[in-house]
């Protein structure tokens, strides 16, 4: 095979970024996003690499949001549902909690599928696979004419126990093929129990099936022309062949954020770290994950979009309502509060001249831990007036805060904490002791913060990835293709037809990739839990899955109980089809003078005073530069705000690796200077 | 000991450390346990003490666990001193607790270098069966005695170690022992992950300074009912509402309350005097559940988000005498009270409240759990089995919007158990489970409507039903409709029985359960030009 051009393309909100490799050097192309037809600056992209490098067959992996969007506005396919009778009202009813004890008034969203298509067929399995009502002719001639009347665009089938038995559910199918709509199935799509979380998974995917299949196969035509090849990232962190992503799309849902985690798994592969935390601050929100460089990126089925929930697998990311739009205000207890209401993209902080709110970003402004004049490259002016203005208009009495300064500061330390929760909840709450991690920081607001998060933590170090503005496309080019096959068994870990089950399921996995003309690796896991116990744990099959699984239990809910029966509850078949991971070519080391990349001296706020910094243009810094807090660093897409105590040093990859020196902990940044 | 004066960021960061304490003793809890109504159903609270016993945060779990387990830890630190590596469990409700089923631990926070507890953390727990006359444990009772083992606060693990005595005293006593076992090695884990979260909070935050931000908390809670109080009119409201019956006898019990609202002052009485006396049955509430409907009531007129702590309630005096529904005392029999008679409290309480604050009060909720229990003997495994779950029902419309239709309201907000996964632990067949159509009271807001739940036995079991709004609809406001009264059906043989809303009986395998849950009340009168179908 010629050495094909890979590309790595992810659409956002505002920017579509491309991604290239060529001879190990990354290449960066940021165009505009365009919402409408997303594929359109795609191919404006393709249109611009391809001139550089002609007649060149490539690969194009693609992150988007088309699948998500659908959902989050609404704009979906017209859904008909089927179910077993007398459980219709699955998706209506949901799991009957209310999602605010306090609240008179609670919404939950209108369910995907409303009442009218959503029908009830005789049929009924049992636990154990067994059918104890047979589907009959009448039934199904009846179910059809039922559905067809509605004149649906997509179809969901998810009947009880399918896991266990998807005879009817097959059936079912193979009646409605005449109709020619996705019809998306859940012994398919998820052949695990609990029925609602089932259900509202396989109607997620019904409902983005027709949008996403169309928008897939409009965008391959399109590179066909010019040879390329497509495939998809979905939300596990692995990419999908584009013919799976249009059948299964729900698998791509919450894929937003996994290309960043993929992105800084590969940055601290390359810098030579082994456990990171992530951390990805944008404008209204913050995600962070718990990467082991040396294993496989940790994923979860426990998803949700919209308020529905997804079980697919995901990368498992925690996500906290705060972000750089987050907005200050004082509640009537007196306390100040951050969030979870947010100024958004639109009107956006009150620094960025329309908004009147006081934000994050806001008070980062006020402190000097970002600048006004290099935002975005300097293409945008921020205005530090209005960002106090707008402080002052929330600031309380003079006795809780002082100045204006140390207000922003108190904005500064709510908004840390809330996402130090998030934080803690990926790292301690799991077992691990988060002082061994580094912290790996990106998005537009991460490394403003990152050290104050550290400092809280008990984090020594803090690293800075090259591009942190394309940390999420680059992650897109180095992420493997990877899908997961699985099935409930609920049985004990003797069970000898588990082999028969691994191997049915290694057949799938193998046979699906050799479609896509591809050889893949595959690994088995299960989910285990003592029997009756609710949750499970994913530990890899093997000869020691049992003690494995009691150790795991250990760590995680801090007791293991060797006498309790283990239960399998599911097995996972995981294959991968690796990519190489070209390695990046070092940089030439230059001195540790950092003068070069001096862009002045510059004013930061912190612990109640004003101090005398830095100002650093991050492009012009070279490998093996090194300088110390107080500075700020500005590049195109971020800006780093390293506090005193802190020591950079600019590794080979043009990675910033931040280190505290000085013995500071938390306390100093949670702590009110006694005057100023 | 030296105080200094925290700002409002550092309040907030503290409040936000404590509450995210209990969220995870409570997720640790759910991901350990081994019954459905726990890990399912999350059927437990969490919370976090002062070490003078005011509540200083809450999970976001189960309203009448939360507002009665501060009498739960009040009773412990009366009854004993506890030492690090100590945890006391106790289920008594007439020592703090709410119903027997619901066993509360609590564990002490020694910080290094003190000997006397800093904080409690403490978690309390439904379990599906805690002995007594029913399985189950939530059957019609005559007497305390009747309803299952009851435990005083004693000592569960001293010193780090399980007392085996004590834990083999309670599994003796039960039906299910294995999973009670399972159920409470989960909750010693959620205490013990509570106290390692709170010390390493506090060596963070300082210790002194940790202890002044709770006294602001504290402070800045009453301040924020006070200026809630003061925003309302002045004057006292009255209302009453009913139980069907007490399940022994047909009478209706009548719950009785008059709110005394001063706004210049910032405070307000809500007194229960002239409610009818206890009965001779299950639906005798506690103190501390009354005051945790009403803490519940006051709570949701504040603003979303807010801090919760014991400072709320410094403001609003509640006064039930002693011997009434409201305030039993022993040998009373509690079960229904803390689930049943707990929401018709609230459902009194907002009566009163509705004329002075129109703006802002919803009609009638279904007003009843539907606490179904049954228990057996499994066929596939010929162990015994004991099943509790709720039904949920229909929300009252609000002056803001339609009632929420299939939703638990007020006092509990546990989940359903799956279908699926109550076939794999439990020998039922569910034959159905939809919403109940137009059962929500229809008016300009229409009320939520009720579910529909219907459970075929696959062995012979005894079954227990404690359901309420039988006879008495969920009322309507402003001229709207009540809900539909609650249903309850038996279908053998292919012939359906209706059944009272509170009872114990055996069915035979192959017999059908159908309870039907009752609707919401609807708010606000319906005019022509209203149209009916644009409510929603």
């Amino acid at each position: 095979m010629s050495k094909r051009l890979v590309i790595a393309i992810d659409t956002g909100g505002t920017f579509t970024d491309c991604v290239y490799r060529i001879g190990g050097r990354v290449n960066v192309l940021k165009v505009p996003s365009t919402p409408i037809d997303p594929g359109r600056a795609i191919l404006h992209a393709i249109e611009k690499i391809a001139h550089q490098t002609p007649a060149r067959a490539m690969d194009v992996r693609h992150g988007t949001t088309v699948a998500t969007n659908a959902v989050l506005e609404r704009k979906g396919a017209r859904v008909a549902f089927v179910t077993t009778d007398g459980f219709e009202d699955t998706l209506a009813i949901g799991r009957q909690a209310r999602p605010d004890l306090y609240n008179w008034n609670i919404h939950r969203p209108d369910p995907l599928v409303p009442r009218e298509r959503s029908f009830g067929t005789r049929e009924r399995v049992s636990t154990d696979g067994s059918v104890i009502q047979p589907l009959g002719p009448d039934v199904l001639n009846e179910l059809l004419e039922r559905i067809n009347a509605v004149k649906p665009e997509s179809i969901a089938v998810s009947l009880l126990f399918s896991f266990a038995n998807p005879r009817h559910e097959r059936t079912i199918e193979k009646a409605l093929r005449k109709l020619k709509i996705p019809v998306s199935l859940s012994h398919v799509l998820l052949p695990e129990f609990r029925e609602y979380e089932r259900a509202s998974t396989v109607v997620l995917n019904a409902y983005v099936a027709p949008r996403m299949s169309a928008y897939i196969s409009g965008l391959e035509k399109a590179l066909s022309q010019r040879h390329a090849e497509l495939s998809v990232m979905q939300s596990s962190g692995g990419i999908l062949s584009a013919g799976t992503a249009a059948r299964e799309p729900v698998r791509t849902i919450l894929s937003g954020p996994a290309g960043g985690v993929i992105g800084a798994r590969a940055v601290g592969i390359q810098a030579g770290i082994r456990n990171i935390i992530t951390f990805d601050m944008g404008g209204t929100s913050t995600d962070v994950a718990l990467v082991d460089t040396q294993a496989e990126p940790e994923v979860t089925i426990e998803g949700e979009m919209a308020g529905f929930p997804v079980r697919v697998p995901m990368l498992d990311i925690h996500t906290a309502g705060a972000g750089g739009g987050s907005l200050a205000w004082i509640d009537r207890a007196g306390t100040l509060q951050v969030g979870p209401q947010s100024a958004g993209a639109s009107p956006g902080p009150a620094c960025y001249g329309s908004g009147d709110g006081a934000t994050v970003t806001d008070a980062n402004l006020v402190l000097g831990r970002m600048h006004a004049d290099h935002f975005l490259g300097g293409a945008m002016r921020l205005a530090p007036e209005r960002a106090r203005v707008a402080l002052e208009s929330v600031r309380p009495g003079r006795s809780a805060f002082a100045t204006i300064e140390k207000f922003a500061e108190g904005i500064i330390r709510v908004a840390n904490a809330r996402m130090e929760s998030a934080l803690r909840r990926v790292s301690v709450e799991r077992g691990h002791i988060p002082q061994s991690f580094t912290l790996l920081a990106f998005g537009g607001a991460g490394p403003v913060h990152a050290c104050a998060l550290a400092s809280l933590l008990g984090v020594k170090r803090v690293l800075i990835p090259a591009s942190p503005g394309a940390l999420s496309a680059l992650g897109i080019l180095d992420a493997d293709m990877s899908r997961e096959f699985s099935r409930t068994v609920m049985t004990t870990p003797e069970d000898t037809r588990i082999k028969k089950h691994f191997a049915d399921l290694e057949l799938e996995a193998l046979e699906v990739f050799a479609r896509e003309g591809r050889k893949a690796s595959v690994r088995r896991y299960a989910d285990l839990r003592y029997a009756g116990q609710g949750f499970e744990i994913r530990v890899p099959w093997g000869a020691r899955v049992v003690s494995e699984f009691h150790r795991m239990h250990r760590r995680v809910y801090g007791y293991e109980d060797p006498s309790r029966q283990v239960e399998v509850v599911t097995l996972r078949v995981r294959a991968v089809s690796p990519t190489r991971l070209t390695r990046a070519s070092l940089s030439a080391k230059s001195g540790s003078n950092a003068s070069g990349a001096l862009l002045g001296p510059h004013r930061i706020f912190e612990e109640g005073r004003w101090r005398a910094g830095s100002l650093f243009e991050r492009s012009a810094l070279k490998p093996g530069n090194r300088f110390s807090g107080p500075a700020l660093v500005v590049e195109l897409t971020a800006t780093t705000y390293v506090p005193t105590g802190w020591d950079v040093l600019v590794d080979s990859f043009n990675n910033m690796m931040l280190t505290q020196v000085s013995g500071r902990r938390s306390r100093s940044t949670n702590h009110r200077e006694a005057h100023p | 000991m030296t105080r200094t004066r925290l700002d409002p960021a550092e309040i907030a960061v503290l409040g936000h450390g404590l509450h995210s304490i209990a969220v995870e003793m409570g997720t640790a809890l759910r991901r350990t346990a081994f019954s459905p109504n726990i890990k399912e159903r999350r059927d437990f609270s969490s919370a976090i003490f002062s070490a003078a016993g005011d509540l200083i945060a809450m999970g976001d779990d189960m309203p009448v666990h939360l507002g009665s387990m501060p009498m739960s830890v009040r009773s412990v630190l009366d009854s004993m001193r506890l030492a690090e590596g100590d945890i006391a469990l106790l289920n008594d409700p007439y020592r703090g607790g709410t119903h027997l089923p619901d066993i509360t631990m609590v564990a002490p926070v020694v910080l290094h270098g003190k000997s006397e507890p800093a904080f409690y953390v403490a978690n309390r727990a439904h379990h599906a069966d805690v002995g007594g006359m029913h399985p189950g444990s939530m059957g019609l009772c005559h007497e305390i005695c009747q309803e299952g083992i009851r435990i005083p606060p004693v000592k569960l693990t001293q010193g780090g170690s399980i007392d085996r005595q004590i834990l083999d005293i309670l599994l003796a006593n039960v039906r299910t022992p294995r999973e009670r076992e399972g159920d409470l090695t989960a909750q010693l884990g959620a205490c013990r992950v509570g106290v390692e979260r709170v010390v390493g909070l506090t060596e963070r935050l300082g210790r002194v300074r940790m202890m002044s931000g709770i006294d602001a908390m504290l402070d800045g809670s009453e301040r924020l009912m006070k200026s809630l109080l003061a925003e309302m009119p002045s004057g006292t409201w009255s209302a009453e509402d009913f139980l069907d019956n007490d399940g022994v006898g047909l009478k209706q019990v009548a719950i009785r309350v008059r709110i005394s609202i001063d706004a210049a002052n910032q405070k307000a009485v809500v007194d229960f005097t002239g409610s009818d006396s206890q009965v001779p049955s299950s639906l005798n509430a506690v103190f501390a559940v009354t005051w945790a409907a009403v803490f519940y009531v006051f709570r949701c007129l504040l603003p979303h988000g807010s801090i919760t702590t014991a400072g709320l309630m410094r403001p609003i005096h509640v006064i039930a005498p002693a011997g009434t529904i409201v305030n039993a005392v022993a040998p009373a029999a509690v079960a229904g009270g803390n689930v049943e008679t707990s929401q018709r409290i609230v459902d009194t309480v907002l009566k009163a409240l509705a004329p002075a604050i129109p703006a802002v009060i919803p009609a009638a909720s279904a007003g009843t759990m539907n606490n179904l229990t049954i228990g057996g003997i499994d066929p596939r495994s010929s162990l015994p089995f004991t099943y509790y779950e709720t039904i949920a029902g229909g929300m009252g419309a609000s002056p803001q919007r339609a009632g929420a239709s299939g939703h638990h309201a007020h006092m509990t907000n546990s989940l359903n158990t799956p279908v699926e996964a109550l076939e794999y632990a439990y020998p039922f067949r569910m034959i159905r489970y939809s919403l109940r159509d137009n059962s929500g009271g229809s008016g300009q807001h229409r009320g939520g409507d009720g579910l529909v739940r219907e459970i075929e036995l696959l062995s012979d079991a005894d079954v227990t039903m404690l359901a309420d709004r039988r006879s008495l609809a969920p009322w309507g406001l402003i001229g709207a409709e009540a809900g539909v009264c609650g249903e309850s059906a038996m279908i053998a043989h292919g012939k359906a029985e209706t059944l009272p809303g509170k009872f114990t009986r055996r069915f035979a395998a192959g017999t059908r359960l159908r309870v039907a849950s009752p609707g919401g009340g609807g708010w606000g009168k319906v005019t022509k030009s209203t149209d009916p179908s644009s409510n929603k």
